[in-house]
């Protein structure tokens, strides 16, 4: 018998395997087999799988074919990286092995920005962003940690969310702090306490083993510091807001400073301006660090028209709170009943 | 691509274009529901398993090295993401992601005798609708753009006298968590990524061509004080498929009569049971045995639960806390490691167990348990 040799080839631009030093009396008996017949003999499967649970092993999904001295393997998935396989042949069994290298990986997706960018937390703060400069592969909310003061990582301080919560883009994960615990009256509440502690500080750490979708690491890991403050329970009031007014013919950005710091996500798309006839005004908004200062750079110059802030009902704070709702809602507090979820219409002072 | 309109369910033939596979529910006559939690759509398709019913029970160890075998990857590049049983074969179906980030792939897997085989997804029929208000993948606002209107994605409204096209602030369903079918409707239940919101979604099948899934806002009350608004992890039909129980985030199980849950409405649920802290449901089935109905709870950190039906119709709404964990009467089982579960014909349950390094598929007779 000649020796078998095993070979990564390309086949309209996909990886196959061939076996080839199959001997005259071999492809003679190979050659009129059709595909059903060939995975009958062989096999491929992943190396790992043979070696640590072989009674596991299935054929791997795809077709054989003989290709002039060549016996082909078109995989139905493709070939992994960095995976060695096992190629089968029965009835011996005998399995040759070929490794499928590992791509040289760069780390080059930074974390972009984690919110909030406050120097302090609410008690009972609800929600976490952490922005990467690309997209990321999932799995990424186990390599984002809460330390205390003095380093200890606080557990569960996380809802375990599965499948995780990305933007479609998956470059922006949202972790939610564990919400049983901010919930007053419910029992993980009165058993564990809240997952922050007021009057202390806590650090926001992203460590660099989180992979980008490319599946290399962080090229720094990243974190934020926060003192820990008192819980905020009450609704967010844009009435009270301090407004700025925009300056006819300029473009200059309108600026407001709102009552407390907001959600991040939320600001960016709950707050708008409409001009006269009740229409956005295209720009850039963005929510500065703090959280607190939103503002709204026009496309075009402002005109000498009378603009009006709309505030959507869904805007939240830091802890949850709405426009119209408190987030952990007292029955027996009628102050605390829902308003309706109309947005918050104010208009703008003369700039 | 031509399509041919099926007699069934108003089905096409075409390849569904999964970007992600979670939840799996069977439908009528064997239509697989798929959750698409990453493009917030649930695909509904005909697998047309007509294979002679197997009464065997289920008993397959490393199940994801075998899936990780056919597709050709170690175990650790293989995530289980959803289990169903198929009601006429009880063949196993699994939703899988094949790989890491970019090079992730949904496979829907069919397990029969303990083998894995890929469901294959080229010229079948199918349907998908998208849950409403999810956003485009292109908004444009994610990095603070506001566009100006009018123009879709905005709606007017006439506010102290003033028109106003206001844009439509989509509901974040970034993830679906659980699908179920009950009484003709699937109910879809979600996840934002931003507002932290209930919202289940009642979705009639057929899709039919303008479906528009209204959602409706889902509250329940603890200790008959406060009221919560947080997201549904799992929820399952139950008592004959006149109500819906659901479990939360921080572990109640609610109790939802299913007339109320009309679209549009605002629901206020029962909490019947908390089931700790530090913990996340995984997900709910319920059995007979012995003419009784059953609850079964996996969850994250606390054992498997089992809570009797007759408690939950019982249940007052939970008042005050009192010491331990208030609710319902629940049995911890004794199965280690369980995260998925399906009812495997009607005397037996199937978990998906943690076993060693990997996963294994465990049937269990009803009577057993």
């Amino acid at each position: 018998m000649t020796e078998r040799r095993l070979a990564w080839a390309e086949r309209a631009g996909s990886a196959v395997l061939e076996a080839t030093g199959w001997s005259p009396d071999e492809l003679a008996e190979l050659a009129p087999l059709d595909a059903a017949a060939l995975a009958r003999r062989f096999s491929v499967v992943p190396a790992e799988v043979l070696r640590s649970s072989p009674a596991a092993v299935t054929p791997m999904a795809g077709a054989f074919r003989l290709d002039g001295p060549a016996l082909v393997f078109q995989p139905r998935f493709p070939f992994a990286d960095g995976t060695d396989y096992a190629f089968l042949s029965w009835p011996d069994g005998l399995p040759g092995f070929i490794a499928r290298a590992a791509r040289e990986l760069a780390a080059t997706t930074a974390v972009a920005g984690i919110r909030p960018s406050t120097a302090e937390l609410p008690l009972n703060a609800l929600r976490v962003y952490v922005a990467f400069s690309a997209p990321m592969s999932e799995g990424a909310s186990a390599h984002v940690r809460l330390l205390d003061a003095a380093g200890a990582q606080l557990e569960d301080a996380f809802v375990p969310m599965e499948p995780e919560l990305w933007s479609p883009d998956r470059s922006r994960l949202t972790l939610l702090l564990d919400p049983g615990r901010i919930k007053r009256g419910l029992v993980p509440h009165e058993e564990a306490g809240y997952p922050l502690e007021a009057g202390g500080a806590v650090r926001l750490v992203v460590d660099a083993a989180a992979r980008d979708s490319a599946g290399a690491p962080l090229a720094a890991p990243a974190e934020r510091g926060y003192a820990v403050g008192p819980p905020e329970r009450r609704r967010l009031d844009p009435r009270s807001w301090k407004l700025s007014g925009p300056r006819p013919g300029s473009r200059e950005p309108l600026r407001l400073r709102a009552d407390r710091p907001l959600d991040h996500a939320l600001a960016l798309r709950c707050i708008a301006v409409v001009d006269a006839l009740g229409r956005p005004v295209a720009g850039r908004a963005e929510l500065a660090e703090g959280d607190r200062d939103w503002s709204l750079a026009p496309a075009e110059p402002w005109g000498a028209e009378a603009y009006r802030l709309v505030v959507a009902p869904e805007l939240e704070d830091l802890a949850g709170n709405s426009v119209t709702r408190v987030f952990d809602r007292d029955l027996g507090l009628p102050g605390d009943d829902p308003l309706p979820a109309e947005p918050v219409v104010l208009p703008l002072p003369p700039g | 691509m031509s399509t041919v309109v099926t007699e069934r369910y108003g089905l096409k033939v075409g390849t569904p274009a999964l970007t992600s596979a979670g939840a799996l529910a069977f439908g009528p006559a064997g239509i697989l529901f798929v959750a698409d939690y990453a493009a917030a759509t649930v695909f509904a398709i005909d697998v047309a398993d007509d294979a002679v019913p197997s009464h065997a029970p289920v008993d397959v160890a490393d199940v994801d090295a075998r899936i990780g075998s056919l597709l050709g990857v170690g175990r650790d590049q293989v995530k289980i993401r959803g289990l169903a049983v198929h009601p006429e074969s009880r063949a196993v179906y699994l939703s899988v992601t094949r790989g890491h980030g970019d090079a992730a792939v949904p496979v829907i897997v069919r397990l029969a005798g303990g083998e894995p085989s890929e469901v294959a997804l080229e010229d079948v029929p199918f349907d998908s609708v998208t849950i409403d208000d999810a956003p485009a993948d292109d908004d444009e606002r994610q990095d603070g753009w506001q566009s100006s209107a009018p123009e879709a994605g905005t709606e007017e409204r006439v506010y102290n006298g003033v028109t106003l096209h206001i844009a439509r602030v989509p509901l974040r369903h970034s993830t679906i968590t659980d699908l179920a079918w009950i009484d003709g409707t699937l109910l879809v239940a979600g996840a934002s990524n931003e507002e932290f919101v209930s919202t289940l979604r009642c979705i009639p099948f057929p899709f039919g061509d303008a479906v528009r899934s209204t959602g409706l806002e889902i509250f329940h009350v603890s200790h008959g004080k406060w009221e919560t608004h947080s997201p549904i992890r799992s929820f399952i039909p139950f008592d004959s498929d006149s109500s819906v129980l659901a479990s939360y985030t921080c572990t109640p199980v609610v109790h939802f009569p299913l007339a109320e849950l009309a679209p549009g409405a605002r629901a206020t649920g029962r909490t019947v049971a908390e089931l700790g802290s530090m913990n996340q449901p995984l997900d709910m089935i319920s059995y007979r045995s012995g003419g009784a109905e059953y609850l079964l709870v996996s969850n994250s950190r606390h054992p498997l639960l089992r809570i009797p039906a007759e408690s939950i119709a019982g249940q007052e709404a939970l008042m005050e806390p009192d010491d331990g964990l208030p609710g319902v009467p629940r049995e911890e089982l004794p199965h280690q490691g369980v995260s998925l579960m399906a009812n495997l014909g009607p005397d037996r349950v199937l978990f998906l167990q943690r076993e060693d390094e990997g996963w294994a598929l465990r049937s269990h007779d009803a009577a057993s348990l």
